[in-house]
């Protein structure tokens, strides 16, 4: 808003954003600052909570635990998804679109469902051990579910849509000329992919990992259900301290920090890409 | 008793990411997890309060069908006020943000001693009209300023009797004891229960249980982490049981019946040491039927015929001591006030876990993490 002021010209179609601009503020930014005022004021005033990052074993505990697993699941999904995009981009366009529905589709399924899918597929009593089982092959159940494999086996599925659209978008602006150039100047296809293409992708890369980094810190569902337990994230932990516990100082703290720490990787993520791109993403 | 919620908020949360689909909403819904649950809980009440009615605050699932048939039948029957419900569950922190918004709409919470202790001392409660509640109908102990105990319900543990060739685990002794009983185990995820097993496992009398030696329950919890799985919803203990996942696992005792029988026998409940928890009606302070209406409600909670049906529908034990000896000789070994069990479990002390719980929990959470 003030940008308008501070270049010296008003534009008349600030007043036309003006109202969602007002309504965007009341609802989000006022139930924020609550949530930032809280996290200051309960259980009493001072900076007492956000201590706790370096006092309290547990809290740097979980933050270190929830970076760590939202690492390796953006590693895992985003190499997954370039493999994907990579198909999908030089696929004929009726095989392209039915990847796409599947890809839609299986996107459009809730976390839910999909970590109560894994446990049936790969859990205790599941479907692979018990065929596994069944041939001979081991004689006790594989302990796939229920631990940290388990919990990135599920964060990682969920994500690897995520990490596909913007990879699939950023390659299709790339004029595949190129490697055609390569091709013929006397490059191997390993040369041409490493050197020509994969150079060319890197926007889609730096987007698609920060995306998926971004949405891996609030996993909830899926830590909870697939983690027996034992994997715990900033996020379950946030409800527990709200609900439970009862310590809303805290809670409000770390939600507080995850939102300055997702809005400092949307600015690294603006810089490297216009945010626009990203969010509007795939080609649907 | 965070179960129903749990599954609750994770059905919305997915509902959620489903109804979306696109990327800035639902990575906004889930990164700001704080944003997602105030949503919820403001929209939790629906303002479903009128003058004329009771709004039960429950669990959902059959409570819903059993408390009306049990509770609100006679109790409508009596007074022309119809009973309504909101299912999504009364967590501590949620009767708390309705009471502080000011927009009171549930009358009666089915809660846990521990939060009437504790939200009564916070000053989110009314206090129990004793005049028009019988104080005689409740078990001693639990006839609290802020809330009444009116139903029991019990952490005990169920084993497979498959596991251990001809022996069989007899109390949290064994259950802590994997070199006697090897195998996995699964203990309740929010430390209720959990503590009090594993201090009793570790020697300490049933009566010395309280104040809990925390540090004590948590070195002989970390005894048995690698061996040990922990559930956050009732359904997740009954799966992790039937599946195998776990040769003993802890479960609300109310749930033991059904898998004994669904199974013929092959999980068995043990019900010696169970810890009992009393659950509390506990009403918010402003609540919109009015502190006598209310009142008249948890009184009728308290008749034998309600008592009794609440057993039979949803398996959680009577308060009341005359409905005790009226127990049905089929539910004797599951009820904890049965003349079989009374004296053998451990009753849960609601002040201690209202005072200590918050620290207690994310000890537990920590050992566990």
């Amino acid at each position: 808003m003030s940008s308008a002021v501070q270049t010296g010209r008003f534009n008349v179609y600030w007043l036309l954003v003006a109202p969602a601009l007002l309504l965007v503020l009341v609802l989000y930014a006022a139930p924020i600052l609550n949530v930032l005022l809280l996290s200051f004021a309960d259980p009493k005033p001072g900076l007492g909570n956000y201590y706790k990052i370096v006092e309290s074993d547990t809290v740097s505990r979980l933050i270190f635990t929830t970076i760590r697993l939202c690492l390796i699941t953006t590693i895992a999904s985003v190499t997954l998804g370039y493999i994907v995009a990579y198909a999908m981009l030089h696929a004929f366009s009726t095989m392209r679109q039915r990847m796409m529905s599947i890809l839609l589709i299986s996107f459009w399924i809730s976390v839910l469902v999909r970590s109560f899918a894994w446990l049936m597929l790969l859990g205790h009593n599941g479907l692979l051990n018990n065929a596994l089982m069944a041939g001979g092959i081991i004689a006790e159940p594989l302990p796939i579910m229920r631990n940290e494999f388990g919990v990135l086996i599920g964060m990682t599925e969920y994500m690897i849509p995520y990490a596909i659209l913007p990879l699939l978008a950023n390659m299709q602006g790339i004029d595949l000329r190129v490697t055609s150039a390569s091709r013929s100047l006397g490059a191997s296809n390993v040369q041409t992919f490493f050197r020509v293409f994969l150079p060319l992708t890197r926007p889609g890369i730096v987007a698609a990992s920060l995306l998926v980094f971004i949405s891996s810190l609030g996993f909830y569902v899926t830590p909870a259900i697939l983690g027996g337990g034992k994997v715990q994230m900033i996020a379950e932990y946030i409800s527990v301290q709200l609900l439970v516990t009862v310590r809303w100082g805290t809670a409000a703290m770390l939600a507080t920090l995850m939102l300055v720490s997702v809005l400092v990787l949307m600015y690294v993520l603006n810089r490297f890409m216009r945010l626009s791109t990203v969010f509007g993403g795939g080609p649907r | 008793m965070q179960d129903k919620m749990f599954m609750r908020d994770l059905a919305r949360q997915g509902a959620l990411a489903f109804k979306s689909g696109r990327l800035d909403r639902r990575s906004f819904l889930a990164l700001c997890g704080m944003a997602g649950v105030a949503t919820l809980a403001v929209r939790a009440g629906d303002a479903e309060a009128a003058a004329n009615e009771i709004v039960m605050w429950n669990w959902g699932g059959e409570s819903e069908k059993c408390h009306g048939d049990a509770i609100g039948k006679p109790f409508t029957a009596a007074t022309g006020i119809p009973l309504k419900f909101d299912t999504s569950g009364p967590l501590q922190g949620k009767i708390k943000e309705m009471v502080d918004s000011g927009k009171v709409t549930a009358d009666v919470c089915d809660a846990d001693g521990f939060d009437a202790i504790a939200l009564g001392k916070s000053g989110h409660l009314e206090a129990i009209d004793y005049n028009i509640v019988n104080k005689a109908q409740i078990k001693e102990g639990v006839a609290w300023e802020f809330g009444v105990g009116v139903i029991f319900y019990g952490y005990a543990f169920m084993y497979d009797t498959q596991a251990f060739g001809g022996n069989a685990p007899s109390g949290w002794a064994d259950f802590y004891d994997t070199a006697k009983f090897p195998g996995k185990r699964s203990l309740y995820k929010w430390a209720n229960g959990s503590i009090e097993s594993a201090l009793v496992a570790d020697g300490v009398p049933k009566d010395k249980v309280y104040p809990c030696d925390v540090p004590r329950a948590i070195e002989k919890i970390k005894s048995i982490k690698a061996d040990s799985l922990y559930w956050g919803s009732g359904s997740e203990a009954h799966d992790m049981i039937v599946n195998g996942e776990v040769v003993m696992g802890m479960i609300w005792q109310n749930r033991g019946k059904a898998i004994e029988e669904r199974t013929n026998g092959r999980y068995k409940l043990v019900m010696n040491e169970a810890i009992a928890m009393p659950g509390a009606y506990i009403v918010p302070r402003g609540n919109p039927a009015g502190r006598d209406n209310v009142m008249k409600f948890i009184q009728q909670a308290l008749q034998v015929d309600s008592q009794l049906a609440i057993l039979d529908c949803l398996g959680m034990t009577p308060s009341n001591p005359e409905a005790f000896a009226k127990i049905p000789e089929a539910m004797q070994p599951y009820a904890i006030n049965s003349a079989m069990n009374i004296d053998k479990v451990i009753f849960n002390d609601p002040v201690w876990w209202a005072e200590q719980g918050g620290d207690a929990v994310n000890a537990f959470l920590d050992a566990i993490g």
